[in-house]
């Protein structure tokens, strides 16, 4: 399964790290506009 | 805190792709496109999609707001050409053009640097959802270091100055080798309204306890989302750290089929002006009348120590309940100490919709380093029990 985030921030990462650590088999890409990531979370 | 985009492709192995902004949604095929900062087109496909595209800076609606030194206060970019603009000036005064928690957080790095600081809004209410003798405390922290504040100026326009820069308003002018803009935030939701998703509050995507949009293989999360009010039960867009993180988490496990509901939001928050601790939860007064309660309030004064105990400062309590069905509906908090933690006991009986009679009667911690005997918020309770 693909499971595409859209946004690099607090909430985008979070599920993203969370999504790959309790499927680690799960597809996971995460477009982010910036150059910057995950400053909050 | 940041973390390097690499940790996350090479020790989590999330294919994280920066630079890459996404222009479309096609709901029908499952897929969107979008291009890069070096100009080239992509495309995707997905079988479940979280937008989390966040919130941005408002822009006033003012002539010179795009000239040289002014910013906006949102994202670590902005940071860094904020300390490199102060650094080479160097800036000697600032103005800041808001008064919420955003641009309050900004005076004390700005006098820490030397800088002195004015602050201005066209609306005439400091800190309006705020009880006036708490929002006074914080008036005059401000004045004491040293910062101007004119709220109930009409704003005109930024030009150039004296000093670099000049704000114009309809009465007065202010000079500063920048302005700051922190007049709130707004979702990014224009992805997710272009694609047709439904929308809630202030525009934000309007999602389920389970985060899912309006089309079951998306879900949406953080500042871009709506949430439910603990206290209202209404859909509400108050875009704040944790409920972000918690939205992600809740999104990812429902994307791998399990099934988190999340209650929503109280609105707790809290922020530091100097050194003065700002707190709420819960509904203001105008908020609570807004929704159809009948709100009693009780603003009460307390130490953050015990009568006597030495470093014990003052602390200042609102408490709101409502007259028709006893519920208790907010809290604010202002004081030196003791306060941005104290507020969680509040925000906690505002999830277990408790009474105020029930929450006056709770079990707080005392000792004299910490509190008097009866906890603040506890005087604060029996106080507003007796015009319930």
């Amino acid at each position: 399964m693909r499971f595409v985030i859209i946004g690099a921030d607090a909430a985008g990462m979070s599920a993203a790290s969370r999504a790959k650590r309790n499927k680690p088999d799960l597809n996971v890409t995460v477009f982010e506009q910036s150059r910057d990531v995950s400053y909050s979370a | 805190m940041v973390r390097q985009a690499r940790v996350f492709r090479e020790k989590q192995g999330i294919d994280l792709k920066t630079g890459h902004r996404v222009e479309a949604l096609d709901l029908e095929e499952k897929g969107g496109k979008g291009s890069t900062l070096e100009g080239e087109d992509f495309e995707f496909t997905y079988d479940k999609l979280l937008i989390a595209t966040g919130s941005r800076a408002n822009m006033p609606d003012l002539p010179g707001v795009h000239l040289p030194g002014v910013f906006a206060v949102k994202s670590l970019e902005d940071g860094r050409r904020i300390k490199k603009f102060l650094v080479e000036g160097p800036v000697k005064k600032a103005v800041i053009i808001g008064m919420g928690y955003i641009a309050l957080e900004m005076c004390e790095g700005l006098r820490s640097r030397g800088i002195e600081v004015g602050m201005v809004k066209p609306g005439p209410v400091f800190i309006p959802w705020m009880h006036r003798e708490l929002a006074q405390v914080v008036l005059e922290e401000l004045e004491t270091k040293g910062v101007a504040v004119y709220p109930g100026h009409e704003i005109k326009y930024i030009e150039g100055g004296k000093e670099g820069l000049k704000v114009v308003c309809a009465d007065m002018e202010l000079d500063g080798g920048t302005v700051f803009l922190g007049v709130g935030v707004s979702p990014c939701s224009e992805l997710a309204e272009k694609a047709g998703l439904e929308l809630g509050p202030s525009q934000s995507v309007a999602v389920d306890r389970f985060l899912m949009t309006s089309d079951r293989d998306i879900y949406a999360a953080g500042d871009c989302a709506d949430a439910y009010h603990l206290v209202t039960g209404k859909k509400t867009w108050i875009p704040l750290a944790l409920r972000a993180n918690r939205a992600g988490w809740a999104a990812a496990d429902n994307v791998i089929g399990g099934k988190v509901a999340l209650r929503g939001v109280a609105g707790t928050a809290v922020f530091k002006v100097f050194d003065v601790q700002v707190a709420r939860t819960g509904l203001s007064v105008k908020e609570a009348e807004d929704a159809g309660y009948e709100p009693a309030e009780a603003v009460i004064q307390s130490r953050s120590r015990a009568h006597g105990h030495p470093g014990s400062t003052g602390i200042r309590v609102q408490i709101l309940g409502d007259r028709k069905t006893g519920r208790l509906l907010g809290a604010q908090m202002v004081g030196k100490e003791g306060v941005a933690h104290r507020i969680n006991a509040a925000a906690v009986a505002l999830q277990a919709k408790m009474t105020v009679e029930e929450f006056s009667q709770s079990d707080l911690a005392y000792a004299p380093p910490f509190g008097p005997t009866w906890d603040p918020l506890l005087t604060a309770a029996n106080q507003v029990l007796k015009r319930m």
